[in-house]
């Protein structure tokens, strides 16, 4: 089972990729290191405070950015540190993210040695053209390396992801890259349709009809393409996650059935029973809050009942076998009548929400166009 | 300095040690206005103001600003209010009058706005201006001609860079029509293009007016702002007639409505003197009330101890009956009444008619009650009862343009909050049928069986349109496309061309002034008068959405013109409403006929690529956004249209 979960934002990355509107900032490795000093100093503070440290956390999570960007024995530093200042369960999935070219042996023995058990991936494209073209650092030869030096290090759980719908690609591109996974056989794929941001580089580009972007069919033919290809090999457990089974990414899962979590670093969200917070995203301004002992929180709030229980449905949904309703029900202490009237038994004999004893979930034919139900439970 | 508080109290100075930040933020306010703020005491409470001197009337200045569109009107308002210190810089902001959502957002004044203000002249006297700043876009020129007639002077803008254009005469010519004094002033003369010899020609020999009153300004810099203030004070005369001791004869020339002290009423007195307390009644329906406060347009309402002749300011007088208030009727005292009501303001005539209906039923009452209000500050507006098969009940609207359309829509759906559908918009034709009668349609439902139609007319216009001559060529053309005849021109100075065209109005409706920007790249103005009615051959164009009729998308269009309609109205449709889970099939009929067609596909990918926990407030949002959108839809059989898509028949691919 999931429990709560202890994410770390690393928000440096070696440049922006075109379509990215993550957290994050190029920079150099020294920077990066100094960052996790600071953070370092976060992750005590917080371990110190009861109603954080007082938790079992189930997962450990290190995103960013490029979290790899950083030295090796740093970032094994503050895995070692959680694990000494947080209560982490027992077989706690311990992930973190990194990019090709910041893989390397040392990296991943050390980071190995202080507990990692989870590598994900981010790959994007086996296709060098395509890669070039939305501002990557690597190449697929240097992604498909990387992938078999995790493995040789015994990573025995990998994701990788990979982006469809880049501007240019075809679907033949699309299903070359699917089978370059599949003689990869990571444990776990995340497949993301591209959306462009509007504060992203494409997002500019768009506003001014500069991109040239696959078409709403040939995405839908993607994703087609895709669950055909992938399902006798992979289980599809999410809108866009895969898993060979019993690999699912237990701290995500956190995520859609709406458990709690903590986030430290830039930017990072936790929310712990229905109170939200949200660090300062300014690196460069968390870090200087960190080193003045002055309060990095820049937004609070405490949500409804109600609201956290459309909220656990919008996440929920996202599901492919769904989530138990009479739990959150129960956890929430509110029923699904008293927030939506009549409105799921509507969707239900509309076909686009499926019963099944206490499970909820999305009907299949819906998932392409999921927006359409979900809009109505928000 | 005294400072008055909501409070009512007033404090001097060596109080303020006294207060805390927030009693700070408010004094500031209260020393511009220098009296109470607005939604506060009894009028009793207030402290004693100076009685005003016996030769007071010799002092006031009405006058209003007027140009065509853009010509900086606002921007010379908010100098001259800055120069008589009726702002703070913390409260200024740039065209401080256009105070509607609406008008920041398009940047156009759409509203005319009065504001009061002292101002010391070179003379050592002081003097009271009242200011109009009017808006300059055609559709709104009954704006203009209402506030001129609180006017005895003009201050009459233009551009030093662009010259006369067609606004500039249409509102000289309302100027004149008013018998008011009008001060020429060149403005922009800032910017590197500008041209202010070329103009000051124009003025004398276009405009026919005296150059030696001619006003050098850039409202944008300030340069020039002091002469013009001190020639409102000497060129333009005080109010003429009006005898403060006479009968009460005050002219409304706007109202609002505040739903906690009823109709605000606009007036300017010509006759008498008007104070709280008095007995008052409407003219035109003989309605009396009491008035409760009387008070000068400054930043805010600053109530006054009395209105009198020569003045303009506001009355309130708890009247709630929205429709008793009417702009252009006379106020007058019950007891000593006045022997006649003024002359008021000249019926508008609406060009352009659509129905509004809302878009979930239950809001009828909402919007029948939001109509009334809305027409209390919007004169131009006229409605009756509508109903429709798709859309159910509503109101069949008179506007005076496009434009005047788009904001009325604005406006109901931000300040009363309604959400609404308008109908692809119509002119008013003729109809003479068999039996001898004539029909005059407005509404493309009423069109009578085409069997019994013998002959049919449409509205023309006379249309005025200047630029540079280097866009000569194709602004012809544009007028031919649009069956334009009769087409004349002459050169009122070297490069600029004025050009004159009779128009069927139904093909101006059409988007023939974004067209006209667009061929002239923005250099082109336009204005128009009504000419006509002139024989015409008429079908209706109905649209089918889903094999369902629309009634609200039919529309009636030249039989020459009908194919090229149809085609055009599939294709905006299809820009505009969403893809659906299943397959749209739109149509154009005329008669049984289907003369165009398209398809819009269902969709087929609509999901949230990615969400973790860290973005889920964003892509909670997103849904959020989605879902307030479909409350903007209109559901017809099982298709969702949304809002735009009816307005959007009637544009073209550029706007
Ligand atoms: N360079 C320059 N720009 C000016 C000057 N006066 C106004 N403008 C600019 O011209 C534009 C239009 O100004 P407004 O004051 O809104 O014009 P307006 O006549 O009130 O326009 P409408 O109310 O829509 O008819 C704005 O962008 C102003 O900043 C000036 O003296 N010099
Ligand atoms: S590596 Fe990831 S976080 Fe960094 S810029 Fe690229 S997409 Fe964004
Ligand atoms: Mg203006």
């Amino acid at each position: 089972m999931t429990g709560p979960g202890l994410y770390l934002h690393i928000p440096f990355c070696r440049s922006k990729c075109s379509y990215c509107a993550f957290n994050s900032v190029a920079a150099q490795r020294d920077t990066v290191d100094a960052y996790l000093d600071l953070l370092a100093r976060q992750i005590e503070e917080y371990a110190a405070l009861e109603w954080c440290g007082g938790r079992r956390f189930s997962t450990l999570f290190i995103g960013g950015g490029t979290p790899s960007l950083a030295s090796p024995a740093k970032l094994a530093a503050i895995i070692t540190l959680c694990r000494s200042r947080f209560s982490l369960a027992d077989q706690a999935e311990i992930s973190m993210e990194a990019n090709p070219d910041t893989i390397g042996p040392e990296l991943l023995t050390t980071l190995r040695e202080a507990g990692l058990n989870r590598l994900s991936i981010g790959i994007q494209s086996f296709n060098n053209a395509i890669l070039a073209g939305i501002n990557r650092v690597h190449t697929a030869e240097q992604a498909i390396k990387a992938f078999h030096l995790a493995r040789g290090c015994g990573l025995a759980n990998i994701n990788i992801d990979l982006i469809y719908g880049l501007p240019h690609q075809t679907m033949a591109d699309w299903q070359e890259d699917l089978q370059q996974i599949l003689a990869l056989a990571p444990e776990h794929l995340a497949l993301y349709e591209l959306t462009i941001e509007p504060e992203s580089p494409f997002g500019r580009l768009q506003a001014e009809k500069a991109l040239v972007l696959p078409d709403e069919d040939l995405l839908a033919d993607m994703e087609e393409a895709t669950n055909t290809l992938l399902s006798p090999h992979y289980q599809r457990y999410e809108i866009a996650n895969f898993c060979r089974p019993g690999r699912q990414c237990r701290h995500n899962i956190n995520y859609w059935l709406n458990g709690s979590y903590l986030g430290l670093g830039a930017g990072a969200v936790s929310c712990l029973d229905g109170l939200r917070f949200t660090h300062e995203s300014d690196p460069y301004r968390f870090m200087s809050a960190v080193e003045h002992k002055t309060t990095t929180i820049r937004q609070a709030e405490c949500l409804s009942r109600t609201a956290r229980f459309r909220e656990s449905m919008i996440m929920g949904l996202r599901l492919i076998d769904g989530f138990n309703l009479r739990k959150l029900e129960k956890r929430l202490d509110i029923s699904a009548t008293e927030v939506y009237g009549p409105l799921l038994a509507e969707l239900n004999s509309q076909g686009r929400l499926l019963r099944q004893g206490e499970m909820i979930r999305l009907a299949p034919d819906w998932l392409p166009v999921a927006n359409q139900v979900l809009n109505t439970l928000v | 300095m005294a400072i008055h508080f909501a409070g009512q109290r007033t404090r001097r100075a060596q109080d303020l040690f006294s207060l805390t930040s927030i009693d700070l933020f408010y004094i500031d306010l209260e020393v511009v206005t220098s009296g109470p703020c607005p939604d506060t005491r009894p009028d009793s409470a207030l402290p004693p103001r100076k009685t005003r001197p016996a030769n007071h009337m010799k002092h006031i200045r009405n006058f209003s600003i007027i140009a065509h569109i853009d010509h900086g009107k606002s921007t010379l308002a908010d100098r001259l209010i800055q120069r008589c210190n009726m702002v703070t810089a913390r409260e200024f902001k740039d065209q401080l009058l256009d105070n509607m959502d609406i008008e920041r957002e398009r940047g156009i004044t759409i509203k005319s706005q009065t504001i009061c203000m002292p101002y010391r002249a070179k003379d050592g006297k002081m003097y009271t201006l009242n200011l109009v700043d009017t808006p300059g876009h055609v559709d709104f020129s009954y704006e203009v001609s209402r506030a001129l007639k609180s006017c005895e002077g003009a201050l009459l803008l233009i551009d030093a860079a662009q010259g006369v254009e067609a606004q500039t005469l249409a509102n000289l010519y309302l100027a004149m029509e008013n018998n008011l004094e009008i001060i020429p002033v060149i403005n922009k003369i800032d910017l590197p293009s500008a041209d202010p010899e070329m103009v000051a020609l124009q003025i004398e020999e276009d405009l026919g007016l005296d150059m030696d009153t001619v006003q050098m300004c850039s409202a944008k810099t300030g340069q020039g702002v002091d002469e013009i203030l001190e020639a409102i004070v000497k060129l333009l005369p005080p109010p003429q007639e009006g005898d403060a001791a006479a009968p009460l004869q005050a002219l409304i020339f706007d109202a609002s409505y505040d739903p906690f002290r009823g109709t605000i009423i606009s007036v300017r007195i010509i006759n008498g003197t008007i104070k709280p307390g008095d007995t008052i009644i409407f003219m035109s329906n003989n309605t009396s009330y009491k008035v409760e406060e009387v008070g000068l347009f400054r930043l805010r309402k600053e109530p006054q101890k009395s209105l009198q002749a020569g003045e303009v300011g506001y009355i309130l007088a708890g009247v709630k009956t929205v429709s008793d208030t009417r702009p252009g009727d006379t106020i007058t005292h019950k007891d000593k009444p006045c022997p006649r009501a003024l002359p008021g303001f000249q019926e508008v005539q609406q060009v352009v008619f659509s129905s509004i209906y809302p878009i979930s039923t239950d809001d009828y009452e909402n919007l029948a009650t939001a109509m009334e209000k809305l027409k209390l500050n919007d004169a131009a507006l006229t409605f009756q009862k509508d109903a429709s098969s798709a859309l159910g009940f509503g109101f069949r609207c008179g506007f005076l343009g496009l434009l005047h359309l788009e904001v009325i829509q604005e406006r109901l759906e931000r300040e009363f909050d309604i959400p609404i559908i308008l109908t692809v918009p119509s002119v008013c034709y003729h109809f003479f049928l068999t039996d001898g009668t004539m029909l005059e349609v407005d509404n493309p439902a009423h069109f009578p069986d085409p069997a019994t139609i013998a002959s049919t007319e449409e509205p023309y216009i006379k249309a005025t349109i200047h630029m540079p001559d280097r866009y000569m060529g194709a602004v012809m053309t544009l007028c031919m496309e649009r069956r334009g005849e009769n087409t004349r021109y002459h050169y009122p100075m070297p490069g600029r061309i004025e050009l004159t065209c009779e128009l069927p109005l139904a093909e101006v409706i059409y988007d023939f002034y974004d067209r006209l920007k667009s061929v002239t790249q923005g250099y082109g103005s336009f204005d128009y008068e009504l000419l006509d009615y002139r024989p015409s051959d008429l079908v209706k164009l109905d649209i089918l959405v889903n094999g369902e009729k629309v009634d609200a998308l039919s529309q009636l269009v030249h039989r020459a013109n009908s194919r090229a309609r149809g085609l055009h109205a599939c294709e905006k449709l299809k820009e505009e409403i969403p893809r659906q889970m299943f397959k749209i099939a739109i149509q154009g009929a005329i008669g049984g006929t289907i003369v165009s067609r398209t398809t819009i596909a269902a969709l087929r990918k609509d999901v949230t690529a990615k969400c973790y926990g860290g973005d889920i407030s964003r892509k909670r949002k997103l849904l959020e956004k989605q879902k307030a959108g479909k409350k903007r839809m209109k559901i017809v059989g099982n298709v969702e249209i949304p809002q735009k898509a009816f307005l959007a028949v009637l544009k073209s691919e550029q706007s």
